[in-house]
């Protein structure tokens, strides 16, 4: 077994299965997930779909990359969650590798996971200002 | 009326186009086509190899 990873007062750990009742665009049948600590780095998660076709992402949560990051979730997708408005939620910006090579983050449409219900979605915010491709590492 | 409780409202109609209203259930999701696109087509370019995770983490850190 490994160590379990160093938590902070903030670290929400999701070990099982997590359900996306509608899977996420682009992968409409992937509706079970695992997520997991990127071994090699703390604020790094792995995004594993369990069923359907193979998807395999690395995200980071959106407040490690814009310290003042801030989406609000709409009641029906609080409703989808099941998630009261104080319930802690789990928020992941999913990382691109562009074809330039650079690293790019999705600050515009998180994936919010509640795990008091184990559920998930990716939202997208009507309002969003936030990049579709924030860079992280230009190209090399 | 398209279906049970979903309704579309036309909500102005000006020189530029028309604008339209979805009225939708809760447990409806109603995004524009063009919004789920630009999305789903992000997701997909996110797809990393088991190989590669590491390599991408390993930038990632190194950037911080």
């Amino acid at each position: 077994m490994n160590p379990a990873p160093a938590s902070t007062e903030t670290e929400i750990t999701v070990s099982e299965a997590v359900t996306f009742p509608d899977g996420i665009p682009g992968f409409e049948s992937c509706r079970s997930w695992v997520v997991m600590a990127a071994e090699e780095a703390t604020p790094l998660r792995r995004l594993h779909a369990i069923d359907g076709p193979e998807a395999s992402f690395l995200a980071i949560d959106p407040r490690a990359v814009l310290d003042n990051y801030r989406c609000d979730l709409s009641a029906s997708d609080r409703r989808r969650l099941g998630a009261g408005d104080t319930d802690p939620l789990l928020w992941l910006a999913i990382v691109m590798v562009e074809a330039t090579g650079a690293l790019t983050v999705n600050l515009r449409a998180p994936i919010v996971i509640n795990p008091k219900t184990m559920t998930g979605q990716q939202v997208l915010p009507h309002n969003c200002l936030y990049p579709l491709r924030h860079v992280l590492v230009d190209a090399e | 009326m398209i279906g049970d409780g979903v309704e579309v409202r036309v909500l102005r109609v000006g020189k530029d186009g028309v604008r339209l209203g979805i009225v939708a259930p809760p447990e409806v999701r109603v995004h524009r086509r063009e919004v789920y696109d630009q999305i789903r087509d992000a997701n997909q370019s996110a797809v990393v190899s088991a190989g590669k995770l590491a390599q991408v983490a390993e930038r990632l850190t190194k950037a911080k």
